[in-house]
């Protein structure tokens, strides 16, 4: 069993690579936030099962590119689950991104970052523990 | 997935393309309110007419995200300001001159939107970087 599959340590890692996408949509939702009949998206949160295993709310199947000129399909593909209700109030140029709304959920997405990295840090701390160079 | 760069890097190309936008509408909206007054160089002529930005968001293959571009510059069609000004020199045979549809009132809202979008991209910048940041504090550790 390699340190990569305990269950601590894979649950934060799937964690954080929510975290990294969604600061990405985040990223997209802001600066698409003048284009007209853009709508926000917003990714679902991962669930864990007890053995830190995600379990639901995983995104769809990419589709596999068989050819270098084939086209991506619009919207870019996700790991994840996406939310499409975000964004509630529309402008009348059909663009329903709202900054404030987008810039609390990235400060957000920021500091739980910051968390899941310190528990994995923690986790790791532990490990050298163990095994006696802490 | 189809692309091995981090989505960090990937969140910083979005928002840098949003600084891109902006930046240009910036350019379009100073060009707006430094033709103001401009009148036109002949006698009756059309003076300067307003133009505005467009933003279109377009898929990056490379990326695989979807930035946003500034799309065409179109010119605004509503009609120009006149003033009675015989004395002028862009003035016509009655003596009615030709100002440009700029609006300043208009303009400088526009440039405070502009401001507040480009703060927002770079605010998602500094957040994208601070994260990244802390991914490099796990090898400290």
């Amino acid at each position: 069993m390699s340190i990569n599959d305990l269950p601590v340590l894979s649950a934060l890692r799937t964690k954080m690579q929510w975290h990294q996408e969604r600061q990405r949509v985040l990223s997209e939702n802001v600066s698409n936030s003048d284009t007209p009949n853009f709508r926000p998206r917003e990714l679902v949160e991962p669930k864990f099962d007890k053995t830190g295993a995600p379990a639901g709310s995983m995104g769809p199947l990419a589709m596999t590119v068989t050819s270098a000129s084939h086209m991506t399909p619009s919207g870019a593909p996700s790991s994840f689950d996406q939310n499409k209700n975000a964004g509630f109030e529309t402008r009348p140029a059909g663009n329903a991104v709202n900054l404030e709304e987008e810039m609390t959920k990235s400060a957000n997405n920021q500091m739980d970052y910051a968390a899941v990295t310190s528990l994995y840090a923690k986790s790791l701390h532990l490990l050298k523990t163990a095994i006696g160079k802490g | 997935m189809a692309n091995d760069s981090s989505d960090f890097a990937r969140s910083m190309a979005i928002a840098t393309s949003g600084l891109r936008a902006q930046a240009g509408r910036m350019r379009v909206i100073s060009e707006n309110i430094a033709n103001a007054d401009s009148t036109s160089s002949t006698a009756g002529g059309d003076p300067y007419r307003r133009k505005v930005p467009t933003f279109s968001s377009a898929l990056d293959r490379t990326l695989d995200a979807q930035v946003v571009t500034l799309g065409k510059i179109k010119p605004d069609q509503s009609n120009f300001r006149v003033k009675y000004e015989p004395s002028n020199p862009a003035a016509d045979a009655s003596g009615n001159v030709k100002y440009p549809n700029v609006n300043s009132v208009v303009e400088m809202t526009d440039m405070r939107d502009a401001q507040r979008s480009y703060e927002a991209n770079v605010n998602i910048i500094s957040a994208t970087r601070r994260m990244i940041q802390r991914t490099l504090d796990i090898l400290k550790s």
